[in-house]
């Protein structure tokens, strides 16, 4: 592990280390959560892990010179594009100028066209050859399935990696078919692998290219509790034999043990009790090393304490506070409108409202037709409130009708949260 | 799209007898065994057999005598096909026969079988160089396809004698009646009865010689010294010490001034290679080179077979003379190749190499010599020189061959060869969807359906109206079973037996758009590649106008077309005009479609269904003894499976879809996990060191699991708490309302009233709204874009009873239970 930690931390000299060694940890710590390679490195040890289950499908793949198709799935932020990224590099290293990777993405690529491009491409810049910008769909899918052949001959395996493997499966599916039915010959060699967040996405290919598909699935999972924490003290902990004194090494990892404490725990809670993904986990940690104190040099509770409310932010209700009072009561309006339940809800309707209001409480601020406009539009732009469809883009904003886009309690939570502002007519 | 292979096969199909005429049987000097490649049993015997030196030179004849020389016959034992032997590009060859005395006073005999040219090119360029087939030189018969060795230097000792028979390395006499065996290391041979302590039998597997042994232990060994001083050197052992060369002949010409030259293709032994000679080379190793160069008849020394690993285990008495080439070397790049089997029916890999090589130069119906001089020209500039002038883009038409030659491997990698597959290994291999079976079990009603109707389709004079429609769902061997019905009727082809045809595969898929079908078509039937108008022009033509060419000219032409219902386009016309040419008459056209739907006619324009519909044949999905018959014919003499487990999966498939490929899958993904599992975990090693490692039923049922659910529950439970709330709540709602959509704000409601009367903190209408989205991208939830915000609608993907399944005994959130 420690041979890890210095190969990914930037250049560190012992000087530096020496003379602020708290400026520099907290490089090293960033550097740490900025480099998934290390994060996820964590998890591929254990023979039940994605890790090494991904890397024997394409390493057997690659030793007995067969094809394969693999999907990952898994929600957003749980390291599958890092997992295979490790992989790679560990086969790359393992068997030199025997792989070439094809990397393409879905919202790229999803047209067959410019897929197969794409991959021609990346294969004569891979092989040194020369690419063609003018090649026809035809001549782009002889040359990769005749790649496909050539490289099978010279044990060389492709490795497709389609990101955003959904989009690829819209409309005919051309691409997908002829990849597939590419790699159904003995002489070829490559490992097609999709990554998806969605959990459906082999149910999405049409019924010929699923027939071709070979099925195998990776799930990946947030990590658990355990894990979790495992993962804190992996990113967080300074190396001990590392250049940085060995006093403040100490001091550092000492003030950690706040990991134990039932406060941090809490703040682990809630953290994960949204969303307990890794990519969440990281960007938190991000935010606390940038808290850091750096005269102390140490993390401390309070550090953890304030990413977490930086993290855990609620736009809406920042954007009512930032309201100035008459947008508020154009806002009230809306709601007030919304309550009776009146079927045409436009700015007139609710300059007749904002005209009752005033005229029952009397309150001192009233302002003028054209100053209420420009207060909606306000409102439009920062999307509390919206048209209620896209027809009659001609027609000026006064008539058309609106919807109100937060609910209630938010409304009335935004106006209690405001300092000066007469709630009582709500 | 694959139409270069298809032309390719198309084209072999005419050029039928070309794969008998390999191997030139000389007599056999002596029987060996020669030691097999890797991965089977070796076995290095050497049998006895009385050595009789070639034909001797009594087969001079006088020159300029225009008979057939009878001796023709004792000389080459071909198969009478080959006299009748048809060169791809003339369609009616013409014989002649020349003899020539050569220049250098030594009686030589030729005889031209056949000229390779067309009579018009022939007649044209008589003067400067003539090809031929097969030239009878020195009294020894070469043709364009043997292997040869070739002298290394003008100086070289030619006349020396070289030693037909090879010498016990104890005794030095030759073997005589007596065994002899060969060490799988020096290549020496040696008496069973000379060796100490004498051998009775020859043992199974790798032998070793004493002497090697000895050496490799550290000791120095002399071989003992010969009687007459100086031990002879057989042509073998001088070509392994890189004294002599060897070649392969590519084409066979007289020049002008009467000297017969030849055009040889380098062997290379690995101790020439950048590489060097690499571990897993094993001793009688050649590499096949892309150099050429045209050397004199003269140099040739004889005959020697250099095959490929698969005849190289089978070779029995083809001599001493014989090598082992699996891979091709690239010298200017320095790079190692396998050599391609094309064809499985071919018989062997270099004669399908040679292949593109013929048809590049010949397939497009050379109409002078100069063009083809021309493009061999070309070839050999990429070749040797950069040819930088047109450095042409790899993926472009023209490029192509230029490209390609680039990749190869520096060095071949050591596991490929040397590594033993363990029984589980093989039977992935032979899982592979892309590993042609040996026999296609269970479609054999369908197959004779097949064959009774092309056959019928060709024999029939005016083959009006032939389309047959096929039907089935994917993965029950439709495409497979048709191509291996033509496979059966290409043998009976190059038997005789039907008169020839020419065969074009066209996948609906593959196109780009589908009239691009006609562009395919006529790049297939004529070698030109033009617009896909133009295309359609001609092709009517061809098909419609019988007066134009001459009616025997014309092969009947059978059309496969794979997912027809690709082919569909607004006003159907593409279909139409394919499937209107067989009922022109003298079309001469048989239309194959294959697609997945059984009413496909139906959907079309009533014209196109009445062309098309009458004849239909259905592959019904496969029941489960019939999977299982498909699985155990592929596995068979491998031990890997248990019976049951091999049951259950074929039962499943069948239950779901009857799809072969589904029922191969997942057998070769059980497969997969149980070697996964004995090489990962330690404690099974010692099992899986003896190989005993059988597929079970649980690793079946793990793939099936794997291949069949969807992964949401195990998604759901390792989901965040507050997701789960959100999806109880979802569920909630749904009970409550009876409808299946709802907006985000009565959902945000439902959720905070859970969260309030559960003591959970309700964390805000936003983080809420983001749980949702992360939901909705996992296709858990169908919901509308987060813009909406409260009116956003939601839905849940799965059944509830799934959801609550996976939310039910959740030990974070225990009291969600009783909400579901």
């Amino acid at each position: 592990m420690s041979a890890a930690t210095v190969s990914s931390s930037p250049k560190i000299t012992e000087k530096m280390a020496r003379e602020s060694p708290a400026e520099q940890a907290q490089v090293l710590v960033k550097s740490r959560i900025c480099n998934p390679n290390f994060i996820f490195s964590i998890f591929s040890n254990p023979p039940d892990s994605n890790y090494s289950k991904l890397k024997y499908i394409i390493s057997s793949s690659l030793t007995e010179a067969c094809n394969n198709s693999v999907l990952l799935l898994g929600p957003r932020g749980c390291g599958k594009v890092a997992i295979l990224e490790l992989v790679l590099e560990d086969l790359l290293e393992e068997y030199p100028d025997m792989i070439s990777v094809i990397k393409l993405n879905g919202l790229l690529h999803c047209d067959h066209n410019c897929a197969l491009k794409e991959i021609s491409r990346q294969l004569c810049q891979e092989h040194q050859l020369l690419f063609s910008k003018m090649a026809s769909f035809d001549d782009n899918a002889q040359f990769m399935v005749s790649m496909l052949r050539e490289c099978g001959l010279a044990h060389k395996t492709i490795i497709f990696v389609l990101d955003e493997f959904d989009l690829f499966a819209q409309g005919k599916q051309l691409f997908l078919y002829s990849l597939l039915d590419a790699m159904q010959s003995v002489t070829s060699q490559a490992v097609v692998i999709g990554i998806s967040c969605r959990l459906d996405a082999d149910q999405l290919l049409e019924k010929r290219v699923r027939s071709r598909f070979s099925h195998r699935k990776l799930l990946f999972l947030p990590p658990s509790r355990e894990d979790t924490e495992r993962l804190l003290e992996h990113i967080l902990l300074l190396p001990t034999n590392s250049s940085f004194p060995h006093e403040y090494v100490t001091a550092f990892n000492v003030k950690l043990l706040i990991f134990a404490d039932y406060k941090f725990k809490e703040i682990v809670d809630t953290l994960s009790y949204s969303d307990s993904t890794v990519n969440h986990l990281q960007r938190f940690l991000f935010s606390t090393v940038s808290h850091m104190d750096l005269k102390s040099g140490l993390l401390s509770l309070e550090n953890f304490k304030a990413a977490l409310s930086t993290i855990q932010r609620q736009p809406k209700l920042e954007v009512l506070k930032d309201c100035s009072i008459l947008e508020l009561y154009i806002l009230v309006c809306m709601k007030r409108l919304e309550a009776k339940e009146q079927e045409l809800r436009n700015f007139n309707a609710i300059m007749k409202e904002y005209k009752s209001i005033h005229d029952t409480f009397q309150t001192s601020n009233y302002y003028a037709r054209n100053v209420c406009l420009r207060a909606f539009e306000h409102l439009l732009q920062r999307e509390l409130i919206s048209f209620e469809d896209n027809r009659g883009h001609g027609q000026s904003a006064e008539f058309r009708p609106v919807k109100l886009l937060i609910s209630r309690p938010e409304l009335y939570q935004g106006l209690k949260s405001y300092p000066s502002c007469p709630v009582s007519s709500f | 799209m694959a139409d270069t292979p298809k032309t390719k096969k198309s084209k072999n199909l005419n050029r039928t007898p070309e794969q008998k005429q390999k191997q030139p049987t000389s007599p056999p000097d002596h029987l060996i065994v020669p030691s097999t490649p890797n991965s089977s049993l070796r076995r290095s015997i050497r049998l006895t057999a009385t050595a009789t030196p070639p034909p001797p030179s009594s087969l001079q004849k006088s020159p300029h005598s225009t008979a057939k020389p009878p001796r023709n016959y004792q000389n080459a034992p071909k198969s009478p096909s080959f006299t009748i032997s048809i060169s791809p590009t003339s369609p009616e060859p013409t014989e002649s026969k020349k003899r020539r005395k050569n220049t250098e006073n030594q009686d030589m005999d030729l005889e031209k079988k056949r000229i390779l040219r067309s009579a018009k090119a022939n007649a044209i360029k008589s003067k400067k160089r003539m090809y031929y087939k097969k030239v009878v030189f020195d009294g020894v018969e070469f043709s364009a396809g043997d292997d040869v060795y070739v002298k290394r230097r003008e100086d070289a000792s030619s006349d020396e004698e070289d030693p037909e028979v090879e010498e016990c390395r104890v005794c030095f006499k030759p073997s005589g009646r007596r065994i002899m065996i060969e060490c799988d290391d020096c290549l020496n041979g040696f008496h069973l009865k000379c060796l100490r302590p004498p051998l009775k039998d020859v043992p199974e597997g790798d032998w070793i010689c004493n002497f090697c042994t000895a050496r490799k232990s550290g000791a120095m060994v002399k071989f003992p010294e010969p009687p007459n001083g100086k031990r002879l050197r057989t042509a073998r052992e001088k070509l392994l010490s890189s004294d002599l060369w060897a070649a392969h002949i590519e084409s066979l010409w007289k020049e002008a001034d009467g000297t017969y030259w030849f055009r040889a293709r380098w062997y290379i032994i690995p101790e020439e290679t950048s590489s060097g000679r690499q571990p897993h080379n094993l001793r009688r190793e050649l590499y096949q080179t892309n150099d050429f160069a045209d050397v004199e008849m003269e140099s040739i020394i004889r005959h020697c077979y250099v095959m490929n690993p698969k005849e190289f285990a089978k070779a029995g008495n083809e001599g001493d003379d014989v090598f082992l080439c699996e891979y091709e070397y690239d010298i200017r790049w320095r790079s190692f190749k396998r050599i391609a089997e094309i064809d499985n029916n071919d018989e062997d890999g270099e004669e399908a190499d040679g292949d593109e090589d013929w048809n590049s130069c010949e397939g497009s119906d050379p109409d002078t010599e100069d063009n083809i001089e021309y493009e061999e020209e070309n070839k050999r500039s990429t070749l040797t020189g950069p040819s930088s002038a047109h450095p042409m883009a790899a993926n472009s038409r023209k490029g192509r061959i230029f490209g390609l030659q680039k990749i190869g491997a520096k060095k071949i990698p050591e596991h490929v060869r040397c590594h033993k597959q363990t029984a589980l290994e093989k039977a992935k291999a032979t899982l592979l969807l892309a590993t042609l079976p040996k026999s296609l079990p269970c479609r054999d009603k369908e197959m004779d359906e097949i064959t009774a109707f092309i056959k019928g389709a060709i024999c029939d004079d005016q083959c009006l109206g032939r389309c047959l429609y096929i039907h089935g769902v994917p993965g029950t061997g439709k495409t497979m079973s048709f191509l291996s019905v033509m496979r059966n009727l290409r043998s009976e082809v190059d038997a005789g037996s039907i008169q020839p045809y020419c065969f074009v595969e066209i996948n609906g898929l593959k196109l780009a758009s589908p009239e691009n079908i006609y562009t395919v078509i006529y790049e297939a039937l004529s070698g030109h590649r033009v617009g896909w108008k133009k295309a359609l022009y001609s092709l009517n033509e061809r098909f419609s106008n019988e007066t134009k060419c001459r009616k025997e000219e014309i092969r009947p032409c059978i059309l496969l077309i794979d997912e027809l219902d690709l082919l569909v386009t607004r006003n159907q016309s593409v279909l139409y005009n394919i499937l209107d040419w067989p009922n022109k008459p003298n079309s001469k056209l048989i239309v194959i479609g294959i697609a997945n739907t059984m009413d496909l006619p139906e959907k079309l324009l009533p014209r196109i269904s009445s062309r098309m519909g009458i004849q239909r044949l259905c592959f019904g999905p496969y029941n489960y003894l019939q999977l299982q018959e498909i699985i155990l014919s592929r596995l068979r003499g491998i031990d890997a499976f248990e019976k049951q487990a091999i049951e259950f999966a074929s039962r499943k498939v069948a239950a779901v879809s009857g799809d072969a490929r589904r029922a191969l899958e997942i057998c070769r993904r059980a497969a997969e996990l149980a070697d996964y599992r004995c090489k990962r975990l330690p404690s099974l090693s010692n099992s899986a060191a003896t190989g005993k490692v059988l597929v079970g039923m649980a690793d079946v049922e793990v793939a099936i699991k794997e291949m069949f659910q969807a992964p949401h529950i195990q998604v759901i439970r390792s989901s965040s708490k507050l997701s789960k709330i959100f999806l109880a709540a979802m569920v909630h709602e749904l009970y409550k309302t009876g409808m299946g959509e709802t907006t985000f704000e009565k959902l945000a409601m439902t959720v905070s009233c859970f969260c309030t009367s559960n003591g959970e903190t309700f964390p805000g209408y936003d983080i809420l709204l983001k749980v949702g989205c992360k939901l909705g991208e996992c296709r858990i939830l169908l919901c509308e874009p987060a813009a909406k915000h409260k009116l956003q609608k939601l839905q849940l993907n799965f059944p509830s009873d799934d959801v609550i399944f996976a939310l039910k005994d959740s030990e974070e959130l225990p009291w969600l239970a009783k909400y579901l």
